[in-house]
């Protein structure tokens, strides 16, 4: 979609399925855009905090605190963003904290559909736009959007409430919120999967569903962990002859003959993929790392950073 | 027999939890093959499966019923089961409208509840909907049915504990007595209430309308009313559910991948298990890198490699394999270090199932696979 490069936009949702690799694909962005002079902002959803910890740093909370130089990390959390999205809109704590006890407030969240993604997903969209001394807080927000039913739901939000609140406060938001996700100057998405038959079917509804019941932008594909083919196919027939051998070259063999198969497999998905969703693909490959910590993050940030990639510089 | 089919082998119920990406599905399946290729009858509930595993099991597109895997099947895969095995797709929808219309008091009020926009988003998508349909469709098939093994495969979340809490939070929604003191009377028109409470009550309606527009509310509000006088039924209902995960006929399987979030998601489903005296029958590590080579021995260089291949050796095979022989103990250390976190945390028998193994389509896939367990 034609926009600025990807990094330079300032919301880049990172969205996928459970097990991609989402969380270390966000951080090793984050990590990119610090390498590159710029202040990050990471948000997780509601979740166990995976990227701060990824990056050697203690999980932040509810409050944006600083993980590594350039980027900073939060969870924002349905209640902690009704808190802040309720007395920006109330104005008054004494009458906000009178009314929404957390009992209700909690049964609300609940049970309104969408009220937690829309308080949510404000809470990220205030950070976007957010200013001090009359420059952008920060210069990319990078969301770690987990993909269930809640994440489709929660672009959708904004755009839905526009067909049912009155002209008001909450219809000026929706409105510049749903401007701001659907603005490829602005925002963009990149959907995470793995080389394997599920994550790709899945990848590929998830990009139908962002087309066509959101709208968002979407920028590239990133498909994760993907062993690069090492062994011709005339050489693999030949390796599966020699795991009878004995030990070392019996063993080396097998793992070969597994990393062939295994890339054989990956790169009949990566095919599939490409074929099935019109967007720029990221190939990042399988890292073997004795520990998947910070350094493993800086590997995979390095990967990010290669030419072509949907966020180069431009020349 | 393996060490978690023997664990197994005097449960009626099978549960296996997991964050989503595991396998969980396939795992299920396993299970259930394996106590059907012992003699049981058996029948496997799952829930989102992949369209091959599903037609493998005979699953086209049937939700809710439970179809027997015919015998050409097995044969078709050189299989020769000595018991029987069914499948069947846990149809969400369903299943809250049969729920619903168990616990209405007549006819009338079950219509007004299907009607309603905000049951049937419910039904359809809610958070904690299709866990709490998964445990409402266990207990019917435990109980009303005569299955030497029943196995679910629970929904796929972010959070493995949902399958537990969810169904509380859905009956929190179908019955708090709080929401409808403070929408009933702040929704009757041109009401002020003269109480504090009610007053409370009009003002929060007032300003979540602001925030989700007065439909919502409404609609909130009728849901409320089609649901009064049912709660306790359902309340009941999900008590005795609960009930049953406790009994000792029940056993809750722990699957995960060796990915640390994987096991981090495993490990805290154990804890809740324990700490609600649920049996835990054992743990499966799926799609495992397993070593090739002794622990501890020295890796081969390239030179050593290139004198094992002698005149084998077309241009830098023998580099490549010692790199990738490299990489392989390297993540199936790491594989391993996960792997022995999550069992050393479980107790129960713990399998592994190597990476190879676990991409399944088909019955002979699903019984390779079930050969681990």
């Amino acid at each position: 979609m034609a926009g600025p490069p990807l990094l330079d936009r300032r919301l880049l949702l990172v969205t996928g399925k459970g097990g991609v690799g989402r969380s270390s694909v966000a951080a090793a962005l984050a990590l990119l855009g610090a390498r590159r002079g710029k202040r990050v902002l990471v948000c997780e959803v509601n979740a166990q905090e995976r990227v701060a910890p990824l990056l050697g740093a203690a999980p932040a909370g509810a409050e944006v605190r600083q993980a590594l130089p350039g980027v900073w990390t939060v969870d924002v959390t349905p209640e902690s963003a009704m808190r802040e999205y309720g007395l920006m809109v109330l104005k008054y704590r004494t009458i906000y904290e009178a009314v929404f006890e957390n009992r209700v407030v909690k049964y609300f969240l609940r049970v309104v559909p969408s009220l937690a993604e829309l308080v949510m997903l404000g809470k990220v969209l205030h950070e976007v736009r957010a200013e001090e001394r009359g420059q952008p807080r920060w210069d990319l927000v990078i969301v770690d959007a987990p993909a269930t039913g809640h994440a489709v739901q929660l672009l959708r939000t904004p755009g839905a409430l526009l067909d049912t609140v009155p002209a008001g406060p909450l219809r000026r938001d929706a409105q510049w919120m749903h401007d701001l996700l659907l603005d490829p100057a602005h925002t963009t998405v990149a959907l995470v999967t793995l080389p394997e038959e599920m994550p790709v079917n899945e990848a590929i509804e998830l990009d139908e569903q962002l087309r066509v019941l959101v709208g968002i932008p979407r920028g590239c594909l990133i498909v994760n962990a993907v062993p690069e083919p090492r062994f011709a196919a005339a050489e693999r027939a030949g390796l599966q002859a020699m795991e009878a051998d004995p030990p070392p070259l019996g063993a080396a063999a097998r793992a070969a003959v597994l990393q062939g198969l295994r890339a054989e497999l990956a790169a009949r998905q990566v095919a599939r993929v490409r074929a099935a969703i019109d967007l720029p693909v990221l190939v990042l490959p399988l890292l073997a790392a004795a520990r998947w910590d910070r350094s493993a993050v800086e590997r995979l940030a390095d990967a990010c950073d290669q030419g072509g990639a949907p966020w180069a510089r431009s020349p | 027999m393996g060490a978690l089919a023997l664990s197994l082998r005097d449960k009626r119920i099978a549960v296996c939890v997991g964050s989503g990406g595991v396998g969980k599905t396939t795992v299920a399946a396993a299970i259930a093959l394996a106590r059907a290729a012992e003699g049981g009858k058996v029948l496997v509930c799952t829930i989102d499966p992949a369209r091959r595993l599903a037609n493998a099991l005979g699953l086209a597109s049937l939700g809710n019923v439970e179809s027997r895997v015919p015998d050409h099947a097995f044969r078709e895969a050189g299989l020769h089961p000595a018991g029987e095995l069914f499948a069947m797709m846990l149809d969400v929808k369903r299943t809250w409208d049969d729920l619903v219309a168990r616990h209405a008091p007549d006819r009338a009020r079950r219509e007004r509840i299907y009607q309603n926009r905000l049951y049937q988003q419910l039904s359809g998508a809610l958070g904690g909907s299709q866990e709490f349909m998964a445990m409402e469709k266990l207990y019917e098939l435990a109980t009303e049915r005569d299955y030497d093994l029943v196995v679910l495969d629970t929904p796929p979340t972010a959070h493995a504990l949902d399958f537990l809490d969810a169904p509380d939070r859905i009956l929190d929604f179908l019955g708090n007595e709080t929401a409808r003191a403070l929408l009933l009377p702040a929704l009757s028109a041109g009401k002020l209430g003269l109480r504090v409470f009610q007053l409370g009550g009009a003002y929060v309606a007032r300003t979540l309308a602001r925030f989700t527009g007065g439909e919502v509310l409404n609609d909130l509000s009728d849901f409320l009313q089609g649901f009064h006088g049912m709660y306790e039924g359902f309340e009941r209902r999900a008590g005795v559910v609960r009930a049953l995960l406790a009994q000792p006929d029940v056993g809750f399987v722990l699957v995960s991948s060796a990915a640390p979030l994987a096991v981090d998601e495993a490990l805290m489903f154990h804890e809740r298990l324990h700490a609600e005296s649920m049996p835990v029958a054992g743990a499966v590590a799926n799609r495992v890198t397993v070593p090739l080579t002794e622990p501890g021995a020295p890796l081969p260089d390239a030179g050593r490699l290139r004198e094992a291949l002698g005149r084998r050796d077309p241009g830098g095979l023998a580099e490549r394999l010692a790199a990738t022989l490299a990489e392989h103990e390297l993540l199936a250390a790491a594989d391993a270090r996960e792997v022995a976190r999550l069992f050393e945390a479980v107790g129960a028998p713990g399998v592994v199932i190597p990476r190879l193994e676990s991409d399944v389509h088909d019955l002979g896939g699903l019984h390779r696979l079930a050969e681990h367990l």
